[in-house]
């Protein structure tokens, strides 16, 4: 395992509250919600981890090896698990839905071209296709689509919503307007705001 | 693609038009006195996303090619200076022969001498980067064929530009970071391309040429819609550059993809691209 302290990137001798300041940071970049449906969700979630272990070692050897906090480690474990089963439907989507998770995108869609009916699951798998290219448009036109077919849908409906938002990424400099207000004291409060504020 | 100097520290612009010379001084020695002439900041910006993690910045001090009298701080050649030199000639020389082809007027014309005088240089690129050039070849093709044929989705018109900015990165012999990087590389070749599609949305429709937004979203385009998708596509650029190791480059790279894309694409969006355009970054400089 690399050394915690520079998974973190602090010096060994920083005090406890700027590690906690640092894991936080970190933890906000890797955080699950800027990673949905994203094809790199898997190498955001070992950062995650990667990060999570080295808080954790540090709080142990700080306080002497055995019974640290517990409330502190595993913060934002969980959230990372996009492949959830869906059990009942049809066994072409559940296959499909497969193919997409391994990044078979053309043997995914393949097989939605051979399905005579099209459901609102269709569309959406077919959005979920092409978002994993990064066709962003037609992703966005088939989740659509299939919110249309079935409004009741909750997973439809968060990624037309996904959608609609522009999509989501960790940003520095304070987060959304990011240039709007940009000389440097606004830049400040910002970053005052969102490093004191996150939980 | 340019950084947004006031929000950068000293060292970090220094960094930069270090990397902008030794970018140039690097097409100089590997093509001659024509290539440097086409350098540009998207190169640039290429060049510092291609170099290692570990790589520091070690200074030399070399000739200026626009103006020998005058030394210049340079970054040291690398390999991925050479890579990007080597990109920068093959795309060029490609986009002086379509412009020669497609252009009748004056324009055409000097897109063909150009690419005349280019030609003997763009063989020894091609050379080194094979996949480049082919790559570059088949999606400048395909994207001519989509043209022809008025391809209405936007999404596939933009892959063409982004599969072949994709292309821009040699494997780095580690899976995740290349992973990473041609994310990046293929939101930011979908960016530029759908950005420079909605900034020429009127001059196409003067023109009766093909544009994209035009052919998804009617003659007016969709400001919104655009608006979206291009953050959409920064926001995939960003979440992918966290995930990859820029090492001392990196405080300049999240200056250009956090504040100049934005201002970039605002300005496309309010009017004023053309006059940004025109500013040089170097000012005041000595």
């Amino acid at each position: 395992m690399r050394d915690p302290y520079s998974v973190l990137g602090v010096s060994q001798n920083a005090s406890d509250q700027e590690i906690k300041k640092a894991y936080r940071e970190l933890a906000r970049k890797y955080h699950p919600d800027n990673y949905v449906n994203n094809p790199l969700a898997d190498l955001a979630e070992e950062k995650m981890k990667e990060v999570n272990e080295a808080y954790e070692a540090i709080q142990k050897q700080r306080s002497g090896g055995g019974g640290y906090q517990q409330q502190s480690s595993g913060y934002y474990q969980g959230g990372y698990q996009q492949q959830r089963q869906y059990g009942g439907g049809n066994p072409t989507f559940a296959r499909v839905r497969n193919l997409i998770n391994m990044g078979d995108l053309n043997a995914a869609e393949r097989l939605l071209q051979e399905v005579p009916q099209k459901s609102g699951e269709w569309y959406f798998l077919m959005g979920s296709v092409a978002y994993r290219r990064g066709w962003l448009d037609e992703a966005m036109q088939n989740y659509n689509l299939a919110v249309q077919m079935e409004p009741g849908n909750l997973e439809y409906r968060q990624a037309l919503a996904m959608m609609q938002q522009g999509g989501q990424a960790y940003r520095p400099y304070g987060g959304g307007a990011v240039v709007d207000g940009m000389d440097c004291c606004t830049t400040m409060l910002c970053m005052n705001c969102l490093c004191g504020g996150c939980n | 693609m340019r950084p947004l100097r006031d929000e950068l520290k000293c060292r970090d612009f220094d960094l930069y038009r270090a990397v902008y010379c030794g970018l140039c001084a690097a097409m100089r020695r590997r093509y001659g006195w024509l290539a440097p002439m086409f350098l540009n900041y998207d190169f640039t910006f290429l060049a510092l996303l291609l170099a290692p993690p570990e790589e520091s910045f070690s200074p030399c001090r070399g000739r200026c090619h626009a103006n020998p009298l005058r030394k210049k701080t340079m970054y040291q050649p690398t390999p991925a200076l050479d890579t990007a030199a080597d990109e920068s000639v093959v795309l060029t020389w490609w986009q002086l022969r379509d412009r020669a082809r497609d252009d009748r007027g004056w324009k055409g014309w000097t897109a063909l001498l150009l690419a005349r005088l280019l030609r003997p240089s763009y063989r020894r690129a091609a050379s080194r980067r094979p996949d480049f050039d082919r790559k570059v070849e088949e999606q400048l093709r395909r994207l001519d064929e989509l043209e022809a044929e008025g391809c209405p989705s936007l999404d596939r018109a933009a892959d063409t530009f982004a599969e072949l900015l994709r292309a821009a990165a040699p494997s780095s012999g580690e899976e995740s970071r290349d992973r990473a990087m041609e994310q990046l590389l293929y939101h930011l070749g979908r960016w530029i391309y759908l950005l420079d599609a909605q900034d020429d949305l009127e001059e196409d429709r003067t023109a009766g040429r093909y544009n994209p937004v035009a052919a998804r979203f009617g003659p007016e385009g969709d400001r919104d819609a655009m608006a979206r998708t291009l953050d959409h596509s920064r926001n995939l650029m960003y979440s992918a550059a966290q995930l990859a190791d820029f090492g001392c480059r990196w405080p300049l790279i999240e200056n250009i993809l956090y504040l100049g894309l934005p201002l970039v694409q605002r300005a496309v969006f309010d009017g004023s691209w053309k006059q940004i355009q025109k500013q040089k970054i170097w000012r005041n400089s000595t």
